[in-house]
C-alpha cells in the first residue's frame, strides 16, 4: 500500500484550502473505489502523491438539490443516493438507472457520482446519461469556480481538463422533463460487470411526433458526447422500431467515422446499433424486442 | 499515524492505526476480528462486507480513517448473549454454506438489507447480494435463507 496522509475536511473551504497548500501532491479521495485499488498497486500514475483528501465529510459536496431550473448534483453523492433520488428517478431517470448499475450494492454504497465524472474512465456508467442531459460540471478553487460542458471536461481515456488545486464540486443540468429516457448497458453480468458498452436515450414525443431526441453512447469515444447526426434522424418523425434500428446504425457509423475501423468493430457495430435502438425503444415506451 | 475512535459492534474502541490502512487490516490484524475475511482485495467478492452506519460496504476499499465517529458492524456483532442471529440460524437450517469462507459477508449485506427492508421480495435479496461470491454452494439455499430470516422474529 501506497502511504499518504489522510486529510479529512470537514467543509468546502478548508478542502480548497489543502488542495492550494499541497496541490500537485494531493489526490481528491471519494468514494475510494478505484484509488484504494490504485494505492494497493501503487500504480505508477499516483507518483508524487502525499495526500489524500476525503471529500465524503463535506456536506457542501453531498445531495441532490434544485438551482432554479437546473437540477444540481454534488460531486460525492453516491450512486446508492442517485439511484434513489425521487427527484433524479421523476426527471431524470436514465441517471438514476445508470447509477444503479454501477457494481453492486456496496460499491453503491460509497462510491459516488463525481468520483465517476472525474476519473473519465471510458467506461463509466453515468458519462453517457450526464452527456445525453448536456450536463455541465463546477469546478472551483480558493478564488473562483468556473463551469465547463461534461464533453470539453472529459479531454480523453482517463483525462480531464481540472487543475491542480480544483475540486469538482457539483454536476448541473437542465432536467428533461416531458421526456421519456433509458439508459441500456452491455455487460459480462449485470452485477459488477463494467459496461462494454451502453447507451443512454431521450425522446420527447407529442401527437405522434419525436419533438425531441438526446442519444449518447457509452464506452465509444474518448469524450462522452450526443451524436447529433443519430437525433435528426429522429425529429419530426413518428417513433418506429424501424427508425430505431436506422438511428441504431446512424451511431454505430458515428464510431467508425471518429474510431476507425478496429478488430473490435465486428462485433461492436451491431451490438452498440442494438443498445441504441433498444434505448429508443424503451425511451418510446415500444416493446424492446421485436415482435 | 493517527488516532481512530469509532463503535465497533457497539462498544467504543480506539486504536492507532497507519493513514493509509484499510479498515479490513484494521478489524482483522489490529483488531483481531478474523470473521472479516479479505477475497479478491479489490472490490468484486464481497466477503469483506461489513456495515458502516447502516450501509453494506467493502472493508478492503474503505480506508481505516473514514470510519472515525461512525458505527461498525462486523459478523462478530451479529449473535447476542450466546444466541446465533436469526440470519445466522437460517444460513445453518438452509444449509446455506460449504467451506463459509464467503458467509460472513453475505450475512452482512444480508443484514443491513433486512435492517432497512424488513420483508424483502425474492428480487431485492436477489440484488442486495449481487456483490456477494460463493464458489461452493451457489445461491438458491442463501437466498431461501435469507427469506425464511426475514420472516421469522428479529
Amino acid at each position: 500500500m501506497r502511504n499518504f496522509t489522510y486529510l479529512s475536511p470537514k467543509s468546502l473551504p478548508e478542502a480548497l484550502r489543502l488542495m492550494r497548500e499541497h496541490a500537485g501532491r494531493i489526490r481528491p479521495l471519494a468514494g475510494g473505489t478505484d484509488l484504494m485499488v490504485e494505492l494497493r498497486k501503487d500504480d505508477a500514475k499516483l507518483d508524487g502523491m502525499d495526500y489524500a483528501l476525503d471529500l465524503c465529510g463535506i456536506p457542501e459536496l453531498c445531495g441532490v438539490s434544485q438551482e432554479g431550473d437546473l437540477l444540481s448534483i454534488g460531486s460525492a453523492t453516491t450512486h446508492d443516493a442517485v439511484s434513489r433520488s425521487p427527484v433524479l428517478r421523476e426527471r431524470a431517470a436514465m441517471l438514476a438507472d445508470a447509477s444503479l448499475s454501477v457494481g453492486a450494492q456496496q460499491i453503491r454504497n460509497v462510491a459516488t457520482i463525481g468520483g465517476n465524472v472525474a476519473n473519465a474512465a471510458v467506461a463509466a456508467d453515468t458519462l453517457s446519461p450526464l452527456a445525453a442531459l448536456d450536463a455541465v460540471v463546477v469546478l472551483r478553487n480558493m478564488e473562483a469556480e468556473r463551469r465547463m460542458p461534461l464533453s470539453e471536461f472529459v479531454t480523453g481515456a482517463g483525462k480531464t481538463a481540472i487543475r491542480p488545486d480544483e475540486l469538482l464540486i457539483k454536476i448541473v443540468f437542465a432536467p428533461l422533463d416531458g421526456y421519456g429516457t433509458a439508459f441500456v448497458k452491455l455487460g459480462r453480468r449485470k452485477a459488477l460487470a463494467i459496461s462494454r458498452m451502453n447507451a443512454a436515450a431521450a425522446l420527447k414525443i407529442e401527437d405522434g411526433q419525436i419533438k425531441g431526441a438526446r442519444v449518447s453512447p457509452g464506452c465509444v469515444f474518448a469524450s462522452p458526447r450526443r451524436v447529433s447526426c443519430a437525433e435528426e434522424l429522429l425529429l419530426g418523425a413518428a417513433p418506429s422500431r424501424e427508425l430505431f434500428e436506422r438511428c441504431g446504425k446512424a451511431v454505430s457509423d458515428e464510431m467508425v467515422r471518429i474510431t476507425g475501423v478496429r478488430w473490435s468493430t465486428e462485433y461492436k457495430y451491431p451490438a452498440l446499433s442494438a443498445i441504441v435502438c433498444r434505448a429508443l425503444c424503451i425511451a418510446a415506451d415500444l416493446p424492446e424486442e421485436e415482435a | 499515524m493517527s488516532e481512530l475512535r469509532f463503535t465497533l459492534n457497539g462498544k467504543p474502541v480506539c486504536v492507532t492505526v497507519e493513514d493509509n490502512a484499510r479498515l479490513l487490516d484494521v478489524l482483522r490484524d489490529t483488531l483481531g476480528l478474523t470473521g472479516t475475511k479479505e477475497g479478491c482485495g479489490v472490490g468484486e467478492c464481497g466477503a469483506c462486507t461489513v456495515i458502516v452506519d447502516g450501509d453494506a460496504v467493502n472493508s478492503c476499499l474503505m480506508p481505516a480513517m473514514r470510519v472515525s465517529g461512525k458505527s461498525v458492524t462486523t459478523v462478530e456483532g451479529l449473535a447476542h448473549d450466546g444466541r446465533l442471529d436469526r440470519l445466522q440460524q437460517a444460513v445453518l437450517d438452509h444449509h446455506a454454506l460449504q467451506c463459509g469462507f464467503c458467509t460472513p459477508g453475505f450475512l452482512m449485506s444480508a443484514k443491513a438489507l433486512l435492517d432497512k427492508n424488513p420483508h424483502p421480495t425474492r428480487e431485492e435479496i436477489i440484488t442486495a447480494i449481487s456483490g456477494n461470491l460463493c464458489r461452493c454452494t451457489g445461491y438458491e439455499q442463501i437466498v431461501e435463507a435469507i427469506l425464511d430470516a426475514s420472516e421469522r422474529e428479529a
